[in-house]
């Protein structure tokens, strides 16, 4: 048994001819070769092939593999399908006893206790940052990110400290809210170095590019630079990564839900019937990928006239209030609308940290007080945390 | 392959074949698993809900009724029907999100996202499910 070795199984095999010349093998037929206790199991590849043909092949593998010494049993299964990187005979993901897998750390619930426990991470604990949090809208143009900001220079007003990922790789909005023009620089250990505004760090595909530059990218180069902006940027120490969602419920959204170990998800909303179908959309994909909607924000709540204090309900008023009722939601707060919010945004002061006496600034913060404790109340809730995952 | 504490959740599944479907809060607020465990033989994934149902899910049934869109195709029509997995193992487990698994086995197949309400369903609705695809591999003239 324990000179039983993947290479001598694939030694094995080359004798099998496949056609005039060349193995079974060497034609790459051979997909993955796993050992466990005596027992053997490999798969041929037949998806360039009638499966049905494979039969013969598979009896005498069997029988090949079946005299080495050492194997108690061989398993041949025939498979149509050829994953990206198969290759011929690699089966490094050997099961052998005790393949205590890679990675660091294990799924989001961390408690592991067993030895084999914690298999390569899918969210991944972000080094140094204690809660990440999302903030999302079903839709554009409901001040998400102007919220953002503002949530999180609130939630340094409370003494935390806090960084803002603008997750927003198409239409980043972090450089001008926050008045920042130049360019992260790299660390000692090769660590993308974040910006750093009003005490808060900051990190934007927006200081990668000139404003006004159009990001002209598919699927998949998206993902990797976000997964860079998440892992490879010394974010630590942190309380609260403030991560900016772009509005929708795409690519991005999903790799943030699959990638990083989020808290909670804020919805922002106006309080207009078509923003709010649109914000529905976002709680039930939250709901699907399983992250808690810590609450809801409604933006541009009402609008109080600077002269004569009147107020008027543009969009409605209440409508996000009364939809986190009906879906069991928190209500996190309301910001009216007003000049001085948009005005110190456009001038990257956000108003939290330019004019934190302002009514409008205290709404952001009893916002972030709110979310601090809806926070702390999804945590408590032993339902959210993730199972353990044991390889015996 | 056994669910050890089934409760009555297992209701019949109503569309066929199952795909992963978009369930409500609830259900999949009920339906995290408390711990997924995979067996020395490599053969058998133990699924533990916090409902208290556990299920024992075998490498070939979870294999041949994988989520990926590899298997399911992008809609009823386009699936496909696996066929000689019987001796299938699984090689590696990754969590996805909050919500999922990734499960790789040890014929190549890699791509299927596990979520906790599929893997649910696969545990209440193996009674219905399994006898099913035995029957469809008979009419295909297929074996295990």
């Amino acid at each position: 048994m324990a000179g039983l070795t993947k290479e001598k199984i694939i030694d094995a095999l080359k004798t099998i001819e496949f056609k005039e010349g060349i193995n079974i093998v060497d034609q790459g037929l051979v997909s993955e070769v796993v050992i466990a206790n005596g027992k053997v199991y490999f798969a041929l590849d037949a998806s360039n092939d009638d499966p049905t043909k494979f039969e013969p092949l598979c009896r005498e593998a069997e029988k090949v593999v079946g005299a080495l010494d050492g194997v108690t049993s061989v398993g041949v299964t025939v498979t149509a399908e050829r994953s990206a990187d198969s290759g011929g005979a690699r089966g490094q993901n050997g099961a052998s006893a005790g393949g205590a897998p890679r990675g660091d750390g294990g799924p989001q619930a961390g408690s592991s206790a067993g030895p084999n426990e914690g298999p390569k991470a899918g969210a991944q604990k972000i080094e140094g940052v204690k809660h990440v949090i999302a903030v999302a809208s079903g839709k554009g143009g409901v001040g998400k990110s102007t919220t953002s900001v503002n949530l999180a220079m609130a939630l340094k007003a409370e003494g935390l400290k806090v960084g803002i990922l603008d997750a927003d790789v198409y239409g980043p909005s972090m450089p001008r809210l926050l008045g920042i023009a130049d360019e992260p620089t790299v660390g000692p250990n090769n660590e993308i170095l974040p910006l750093e505004a009003y005490g808060v760090k900051v990190m934007s595909m927006g200081f990668m590019v000139a404003e006004g530059t159009a990001v002209v990218w598919r699927g998949p180069m998206v993902m990797s630079a976000l997964s860079q902006m998440i892992s490879k940027v010394a974010w630590a120490p942190l309380d609260v990564l403030v991560i900016d969602l772009p509005p929708g419920t795409g690519d991005v959204q999903l790799t943030i839900a699959q990638q990083t170990p989020l808290t909670g998800a804020v919805i922002v909303s106006t309080p207009q019937d078509l923003a709010l179908i649109d914000a529905r959309k976002g709680i039930n994909m939250f709901g699907q990928v399983n992250i808690p909607i810590l609450g809801l924000i409604e933006n541009m709540s009402y609008f109080l006239c600077p002269s004569c204090g009147d107020r008027s309900d543009i969009f409605g008023h209440g409508g996000a209030r009364e939809e986190a009722k009906k879906i069991g939601a928190e209500f996190l707060g309301e910001v009216p609308l007003h000049l001085d919010i948009r005005a110190t945004s456009d001038a990257g002061r956000p108003i939290v940290a330019s004019a934190p006496e302002s009514a409008e600034a205290k709404a952001y913060i009893d916002i972030a007080k709110n979310v601090l404790a809806q926070m702390e109340k999804v945590e408590q809730d032993a339902g959210f945390a993730g199972p353990n995952i044991v390889i015996e | 392959m056994t669910s050890k504490n089934n409760s009555s959740n297992g209701s019949a599944p109503e569309g066929k074949p199952i795909v992963q479907e978009l369930s409500s809060h609830e259900m999949a607020a009920q339906a995290v698993p408390t711990e997924i465990r995979l067996a020395h033989s490599r053969e058998v994934l133990t699924v533990s809900f916090q409902s208290g149902d556990v299920f024992e899910l075998s490498a070939e049934y979870l294999r041949v009724f994988s989520p990926s869109a590899e298997v399911q195709g992008h809609s009823a029509a386009e699936r496909k029907l696996q066929f000689g997995k019987k001796m299938v193992l699984i090689t590696e487990i990754e969590p996805v999100g909050n919500y999922a698994i990734k499960i790789m086995f040890s014929d190549g197949h890699k791509t299927g996202i596990y979520s906790w309400v599929y893997l649910y369903r696969l545990g209440a609705e193996h009674g219905e499910l399994w006898p099913e695809y035995l029957a469809e591999l008979e009419e295909a003239g297929k074996s295990r």
